[in-house]
């Protein structure tokens, strides 16, 4: 239940206790967290795991703060950032040498924001599209190669991208309205 | 070695392309030819969004087989000015150099197949008034397979008929069928 719940799902299983959905929680967003701070913030890889700890730790103590359940992702990105800010400026008080690096914030995390609705959205497609779309536009397998692979007319697949295409606009468009 | 032409003005590569020292050649011009051809399967589709569901999905595939096609741009250069280099002084890794060299024109081929299989179904089902840019992109895409079949088969002279070459040929052939299923699509 929990991996195919949506984000309000989730969260209102986390509160409810059920470890699994803590589990999911963690695996559907850790790579969010990390992004921001390796990407965001420019953080070493020790540093943006610290951080990662320290955001889920806040988010598990501090659940039952979030007013609205599938406003949890802008939250976590808030928290994240207000994280790897909390610690850069501790670390150039420490060591003052060292320059404070943050990249043009807003654009990254656009960016970021729009590549994980992407990829949630692509986990919601079904296995045959996500397959297709995959093949063609990650590993750039021509029509022909699909059409062997898959066991199918390789006239068929751009018009099957496209359909593909079009199911996960829809996707990312009906998210846009739900936030 | 062959500069990133990329980067050339039009003008330039047109002079690099006419100098007597190694530079471009059918291949660069081929993969070049193919990388335009899918620039105008994406514009068509990009301007039929208001007749046809799938063209902004067509526009995506497009965008993706032209940053395929301009990855083959150089590179397929540099291979094959070191095949040369080991025909002129009769290396004992000809027939290897001479493969790889005709793997790049290989992939060219292959892309060719595809620009001219997207081009086909965007000149079908696009917007009337630009079918005959997409039905040019599938000859130019057509075009560029040939060229690069040809390349191929050069570049095997030295083995027997060979895997590559076949591929080569039916993706050359899927193109022809392709341009002309788009040349009949309408005026």
């Amino acid at each position: 239940m929990a991996v195919n719940a949506t984000d309000a799902q989730l969260v209102r299983l986390c509160r409810a206790g059920d470890e699994r959905a803590w589990n999911e929680l963690v695996e559907r967003f850790s790579r969010y967290v990390y992004a921001i701070a390796t990407q965001g913030f420019q953080m070493r890889e020790h540093d943006a795991e610290d951080v990662f700890q320290e955001v889920f730790a806040r988010v598990y103590d501090r659940l039952d703060t979030l007013r609205d359940d599938s406003a949890i992702r802008p939250w976590i990105a808030q928290l994240t950032r207000r994280i790897c800010l909390d610690r850069l400026a501790a670390s150039s008080k420490e060591d003052p040498v060292d320059e404070v690096v943050v990249t043009d914030g807003e654009v990254v995390f656009a960016e970021l924001d729009e590549a994980f609705s992407v990829h949630e959205a692509l986990a919601e497609l079904t296995e045959p599209c996500r397959d297709v779309l995959d093949r063609f536009f990650a590993r750039d397998e021509s029509y022909r190669t699909i059409g062997e692979e898959l066991d199918l007319p390789a006239g068929t697949i751009a018009s099957r991208i496209s359909r593909c295409l079009g199911k996960l606009r829809e996707l990312l468009e009906g998210r846009k309205v739900d936030e | 070695m062959p500069g990133p032409y990329l980067e050339l003005t039009a003008d330039e590569f047109l002079d690099r392309l006419a100098a007597p020292e190694p530079g471009p050649g059918g291949s660069a011009v081929a993969a070049l030819t193919l990388a335009y051809a899918a620039g105008l399967v994406t514009m068509v589709a990009r301007r039929s969004r208001a007749s046809w569901d799938g063209a902004a999905g067509a526009a995506a595939q497009a965008q993706a087989l032209r940053r395929r096609a301009a990855q083959l741009v150089d590179p397929s250069a540099d291979v094959w000015a070191e095949a040369l280099a080991a025909l002129e002084s009769k290396s004992p890794e000809l027939e290897g150099k001479l493969r790889r060299s005709a793997e790049l024109p290989l992939q060219i081929a292959e892309v060719g197949a595809d620009v001219a299989r997207l081009a086909a179904l965007v000149a079908e089902r696009g917007d009337g008034t630009y079918r005959s840019d997409a039905a040019s992109a599938a000859v130019l895409a057509e075009a560029a397979a040939r060229v690069a079949e040809k390349l191929v088969a050069v570049n095997l002279t030295t083995g027997r008929t060979d895997e590559l070459r076949e591929r080569a040929r039916a993706s050359a052939e899927t193109a022809r069928a392709a341009a002309a299923k788009a040349l009949a699509s309408g005026p």
